[in-house]
């Protein structure tokens, strides 16, 4: 059955609803010509994105009215780290989204060097990568495998999580722990890498694009899953630039913008990948970005491998005592070793007075940390700027008359994890 | 009258006959000291514990981190659905256990426990995670400092997140409590504590 | 940067650690908005963060503070050295990170600086992004926009009372013994 071509042209204009970007009102005249449901996607709901609550109006099946209601999941994690050191809230950002949760550690710890402006061993930096592009990989894997199962395509979930385990299996190589593993530091990596995470690592690069084929050879020329995403939720560029969107939601409109190629972080200008554009905006494109995403990378994965295998043995965490706890022989041995410990763990490293901004490209899309620091061992000020928060703001402009149907698809490509958009 | 048992014709078994009534003709066909070897005699309780146990269908409650590791229990390496349990329904209604997997906040303790009140009994909660068991590291002004506030818990099964295997430990440690006897919580507890 | 100097309601601009922090005046914030967007090609706003400088710069409980680089324990002559950080001008101060996004990318952060009960108009006329951001600051911090067309809280229940990420809200929680005061 042929796609229809006028399903796959871009609107021109705005889709962006008024006088509230973020809420679709129900029109004058169909609330009196039609026949008008308002229907709660209460927080707790078979779609397996966490606890958000769209209030929808519909006309039948249609979408005539939308509203979404967070905050479900508000933990108070700004507040919760303003308590603590700086170093007991590199424990507290992965949990803000958890699904990629190697780049919330990330920026908050790059965002505490560069306040310290502290420079990072080399190694640390491409396990650092690694260890990020690992995690895109399965944030997306979480991704499709969700998202198929709510359209229908029921199995993806199993194989989706079959290469998410590996993936998970080789955190917990690493760090001892499968999420949330805490294992980026001010300064460099927890520990050092284990001997047996090479081989461990080779075998998952060397297997991830044939999995990625499956998934392609299941989904792509499915004729249901074509019909579904195809047309459905389209965002063109200008809407997606008005409403902050950044990651794929922005790549999949057409705007070509990766913050790993134009403002480069860690080693990413070392790098070769490419970065997927697509130009129609809908879900079908969106769910194309990602996977052309996990594809590069599985290459930046084995770049930084091969990188790593010729650095072993070199230190992995940078030997600045005032921040950096000193190895544990050099207590047995040195004062001002056993000086520096006991006052890092007491009262923790000071961070010069200051306030930063970093951005990285999590899997969502723009991560930033906002960091204000009066000078002591404790943060005057963290903020996490969430991707998904701004893609949930895209809710209403996407939807535009969409089906029932259709709302979970664009609900489920938007990709928004809960704990990012309430922290 | 006089009491008229099974056990008088030779076999071993409680059960009272009618005073008109004899061994079927099933038992008559048997000899007396085999029985046992071809039959499970059980009790009525003990055998729909065993029908409930086998398939306690959880309620898709996934909260927060611990609900993707909730999820990794049904995929394929950890399985759920050997033990019955992969059928995850979307109604309450329809569901036997609450996994309460995430940190909830105050403003999601409403619809938790009317999620929970309209589940039909009898009826599990699992605290999973240590956000749900006692509000977790977050000790602050929009954490419930643990879901046994407004709901009576079963098992707390700690972590952060719990792994896949541990959190099938609780659950097959409340399968092992029901099959031995041990009443659901709300039973031992009479209300939320 | 000098582009900047004409931005309407320019107080300074000062740069740190690779940074450019614009401050303008808090009534012209949306001029200032629409000034970056439209002339110096700002379009994509990132995020609003306000923060709270209640009790900033106020010596810490056992009396000492170091300097802004920390103490530096092979120097003890450090250690009865006060150095406060410098006062800030205002209560609040709202910072609005923008992005340049394009062949030449560049960020900015345009500060404005408020009281407790002042507030600032809302730039959802210049982004419609800013809708749900401009939410979570009156929601955290009590900041009221002028213009919003539909401010009421986003994270907090509706009927919360209290500005939570303010420094006299308290932290909250249960007491827990033996813990310490941090």
């Amino acid at each position: 059955m042929a796609i229809a071509p006028e399903k796959q042209t871009l609107y021109q204009g705005t889709r962006i609803p008024a006088p509230v970007p973020t809420i679709l009102h129900v029109p004058e005249e169909r609330r009196e010509t039609g026949d008008i449901m308002q229907v709660n996607f209460g927080p707790n709901h078979p779609s397996t994105h966490g606890v958000l609550r769209l209030i929808v109006d519909l006309d039948g099946e249609e979408v005539v009215g939308i509203e979404a209601v967070i905050g479900y999941l508000h933990t108070g994690f700004e507040k919760s780290m303003e308590q603590k050191t700086w170093w007991k809230g590199i424990t507290y950002a992965p949990r803000i989204d958890y699904v990629g949760y190697q780049s919330n550690e990330l920026v908050y710890v790059l965002a505490v060097e560069k306040l310290l402006q502290l420079g990072v061993p080399e190694k640390a930096v491409w396990m650092r990568m690694l260890l990020a592009e690992l995690n895109r990989i399965h944030s997306h894997l979480v991704f499709l495998g969700t998202s198929a199962l709510e359209l229908g395509a029921i199995s993806m979930f199993w194989y989706c999580f079959r290469e998410r385990e590996m993936i998970l299996d080789l955190s917990e190589l690493v760090t001892g722990q499968r999420m949330h593993t805490r294992y980026f530091q001010v300064g460099g990596l927890a520990e050092d890498i284990p001997e047996g995470f090479y081989a461990e690592c080779r075998k998952f690069v060397d297997w991830m694009p044939q999995a990625l084929d499956d998934y392609l050879g299941l989904l792509d020329r499915n004729t249901i899953w074509l019909e579904r995403t195809r047309g459905v939720g389209q965002l063109n560029a200008e809407d997606a630039l008005a409403l902050s969107q950044s990651g794929p939601v922005l790549r999949a409109s057409g705007v070509d913008w990766d913050l790993r190629r134009d403002q480069p972080y860690l080693a990413y200008d070392q790098v070769d990948f490419r970065v997927p554009v697509y130009e129609h905006g809908d879900v079908y494109d969106r769910y194309r970005v990602r996977m052309d995403e996990m594809r590069e990378s599985t290459r930046i994965v084995d770049q930084c491998l091969r990188r790593l295998e010729r650095l072993k043995g070199r230190p992995w965490i940078t030997d600045n005592r005032k921040v950096v706890l000193p190895p544990r022989e050099e207590l047995h041995t040195s004062m001002e070793s056993l000086i520096h410990h006991f006052k890092l763990v007491t009262e923790g490293f000071r961070v010069p007075e200051g306030e930063v901004y970093v951005t990285i490209e999590s899997p969502r899309g723009e991560q930033g940390c906002y960091i204000v620091s009066q000078g002591g061992p404790r943060p005057w000020r963290v903020h996490f700027r969430a991707p998904s928060f701004a893609a949930l703001e895209a809710t209403a402009a996407c939807v535009n008359g969409a089906l029932v149907a259709d709302l979970i698809a664009i609900v489920g490509s938007l990709d928004a994890v809960m704990g990012d958009v309430d922290r | 009258m006089a009491e008229h048992r099974l056990r008088d014709h030779g076999l071993q078994s409680e059960r009272l006959l009618w005073p008109t009534k004899g061994p079927s003709k099933f038992e008559e066909s048997m000899p007396a000291e085999e029985l046992e070897q071809h039959l499970g005699l059980t009790t009525l309780e003990k055998a729909v514990r065993w029908a409930q146990t086998k398939s306690m269908w959880p309620d898709t409650f996934g909260l927060a981190c611990c609900a993707i590791e909730m999820m990794a229990i049904v995929s394929s390496r950890y399985d759920l659905a050997r033990f019955g349990m992969e059928a995850f329904r979307s109604s309450p209604r329809q569901a036997d256990l609450l996994i309460v997997s995430g940190r909830v906040a105050h403003k999601m303790a409403a619809p938790l426990r009317q999620i929970y009140d309209q589940m039909l009994e009898p009826k599990w909660v699992i605290a999973m995670g240590a956000c749900a068991s006692s509000g977790g590291m977050f000790n602050n002004y929009t954490v419930l400092q643990g879901v046994d506030r407004i709901v009576p818990v079963d098992i707390y099964v700690p972590f952060c997140p719990p792994r896949p295997e541990a959190l099938m430990e609780g659950i097959i440690r409340i399968h092992e409590a029901y099959l031995a006897g041990i009443p659901p919580a709300y039973e031992r507890r009479q209300v939320a504590t | 940067m000098s582009e900047w100097v004409h931005t309407p309601g320019h107080v300074k601009d000062t740069e740190a650690l690779g940074e450019t922090t614009v401050t303008v005046e808090r009534a012209s914030i949306r001029a200032a908005c629409a000034h970056a967007r439209d002339e110096l090609g700002f379009n994509v706003l990132s995020g609003i963060v306000a923060t709270d400088y209640l009790g900033w710069g106020r010596p810490g409980v056992s009396g000492y503070i170091g300097t802004a680089q920390g103490r530096d324990i092979n120097f003890p002559a450090t250690q009865g050295l006060q150095t406060l950080p410098e006062l800030k001008p205002a209560r609040f101060s709202l910072g609005y990170h923008l992005l340049a996004l394009g062949r030449d990318p560049r960020r900015v952060r345009l500060q404005t600086w408020l009281e407790e009960d002042e507030t600032v108009d809302s730039v959802v006329s210049v982004w419609p992004g800013a809708d749900w951001y401009e939410r979570e600051v009156f929601d955290m911090f009590g900041i009221r926009f002028d213009g919003h067309p539909y401010l009421r809280r986003l994270l907090m229940p509706e009927d919360w009372e209290g500005f939570p990420l303010r420094k006299d809200y308290p932290i909250g929680g249960e007491p827990v013994r033996f813990s310490e005061a941090e």
